[in-house]
């Protein structure tokens, strides 16, 4: 069963992260990276993202005919994606440890478990 | 440039939208012609569907590093209920792409446009990061 994990945080959560020490951040990624190399030994490992700070994300709608409407102006309460693991293991309880794994060493931040739709769409 | 694009849509507690079968058909049947495009296009890098938000955990680590799991957000939370990560040559067209997605139809064959949030993709971490 594939399920995704979502770390999401505001833009203040970001700002105090990068206030973080520079071991402190060290620290944080290499136990990071050390998840997804475990993950990646035991079979369980899809893939993984950080994406881009929120101050460059756009919202974007369609207009009537088709054409893309762009904003970024965001109310300070939202939370943005801040990165993400997709993992395939055999329940719910294995990605919940996972999880948890993440959240201990990201300053116990809650993390997101939602298992794949069953009509997945095709990877490229 | 990669991008992804994530659709926010989804409220707490909600499962399978209230629409008829054909509508939500047609929907689906909008998508699955999109992705196909973009793959022969060559700017799918992926996409998956959630599950519904009735089925979301939030996990945090107790002291242990034993997981907590909780099922209860607040009513105003936005749940992804899709995401595609493509890879195009400049922002432009990630636009035109999130507003073919805006555009999907709802009920009645009407377009949703809904907002689709975009956000680059990080290539490398930045540099205080590594």
């Amino acid at each position: 069963m594939k399920y995704i994990l979502l770390m999401s945080g505001t833009k203040a959560g970001v700002e105090a992260y990068h206030a973080w020490s520079k071991e402190d951040i060290e620290a944080h990624m290499g136990v990071l990276r050390r998840i997804s190399q475990d993950l990646t030994e035991s079979g369980e490992f899809v893939a993984t993202q950080g994406l881009a700070e929120p101050k460059e994300a756009k919202v974007v709608r369609g207009e009537k005919n088709g054409v893309p409407v762009t904003d970024g102006i965001f109310p300070e309460s939202k939370e943005f994606l801040l990165g993400y693991w997709i993992v395939d293991v055999p329940n719910a309880e294995r990605a919940y440890a996972i999880a948890g794994r993440i959240s201990a060493v990201s300053a116990n931040m809650p993390i997101e478990v939602r298992r794949f739709a069953a009509h997945e769409a095709k990877s490229g | 440039m990669k991008y992804i694009l994530m659709m926010n849509t989804m409220k707490a507690g909600h499962g399978v939208p209230d629409w008829p079968k054909k509508d939500l058909q047609a929907h689906i049947a909008f998508m699955m012609s999109l992705n196909k495009e973009l793959h022969e296009r060559g700017e799918l890098v992926s996409g998956e569907g959630l599950s519904f938000p009735d089925q979301a955990k939030l996990v945090r680590a107790d002291k242990n590093g034993r997981p907590i799991t909780d099922g209860i957000f607040p009513e105003s939370k936005e749940f992804l209920a899709g995401f595609w990560i493509i890879d195009v040559d400049n922002p432009e067209r990630a636009y035109d792409i999130a507003a073919r997605i805006s555009a999907a139809p709802g009920p009645g064959g009407a377009a949703l446009n809904m907002p689709i949030e975009l956000r680059p993709i990080m290539s490398t971490p930045p540099q205080e990061m590594v």
